[in-house]
């Protein structure tokens, strides 16, 4: 189940998922232990309301984020505008996706999610141009 | 001579969500990590509210951004355990949220009194 949360926690942006994967990793764990120890019935509904949590956790941290380009119109970082963004496309595709989800609208998450590996290829290859490693 | 800008700090009027609300009477009178606040949170709601881990720490997020709450360091504090407690404007912004609204548990008193008069 640890792994599956862990899955789940990679819908974050990732920011959220550097300060916070850690720690919510260990209060899942410790929550599962309680619950676990409740009975099946109660452990699942705990499994279920986790993981709808992270969904829609997830589409608030996508949707209330401000990144620092559209702050103080900067590229982030300095790095390359085009580089930049192929990196905003990819964000804004996850940021779609994790807010259909969360919406029930499926078929839309997975265009959403074709366009988003289209958009993750397209970065690797200017990563690649300009000598910028992950 | 050294310049101190001191940053002055406006509460927002609006009425807060229950979980946020929840966290910060939570942490009004201790520190308190993750988990904690998790099971104080069902203890202080009677057992009604029950935080999932994206809702707490969503909303810890927004109350760090904010500077309503702030990481408390302890001697056996790891990565993985973090506590938080309360700032001087999140003590100030839950004193008004609890003002407003003993302000309004009065009047609904006031209010259901007059309606059994009738």
């Amino acid at each position: 189940m640890k792994r599956a949360y862990k899955f789940f926690l990679l819908l974050y942006p990732r920011e959220h998922r550097n300060q916070f994967s850690d720690e919510m990793t260990r209060v899942f764990e410790e929550a599962s232990a309680e619950r676990r120890a409740q009975g099946w019935a109660r452990y699942v509904r705990f499994v279920f309301a986790e993981m709808n949590g992270l969904v829609t956790g997830a589409a608030g941290a996508w949707l209330g984020r401000q990144p620092a380009s559209q702050v103080d119109g900067a590229s982030p970082s300095g790095l390359p505008q085009e580089l930049a963004e192929a990196q905003q496309r990819v964000d804004a595709n996850i940021a779609a996706m994790v807010h259909a989800i969360a919406n029930h609208q499926f078929e839309k998450a997975r265009v959403h999610s074709h366009e988003e590996r289209q958009a993750r290829e397209n970065l690797r290859l200017l990563r690649q141009k300009y000598g910028i490693s992950d | 001579m050294r310049h101190v800008a001191t940053k002055t700090y406006t509460p927002d009027p609006k009425p807060l969500t229950e979980p946020v609300l929840l966290i910060l009477t939570s942490l009004a009178d201790q520190p308190r990590h993750g988990y904690a606040l998790i099971q104080d949170i069902g203890s202080l709601s009677g057992g009604r509210v029950r935080l999932s881990t994206g809702t707490l720490f969503g909303a810890l997020r927004r109350l760090l951004e904010d500077g309503w709450i702030e990481r408390f360091e302890q001697e056996d504090t790891s990565r993985q355990k973090q506590a938080y407690r309360l700032t001087a404007a999140g003590r100030k912004q839950l004193q008004l949220e609890l003002d407003r609204m003993k302000q309004l548990t009065r009047a609904g008193i006031t209010r259901l009194r007059a309606g059994e008069a009738v």
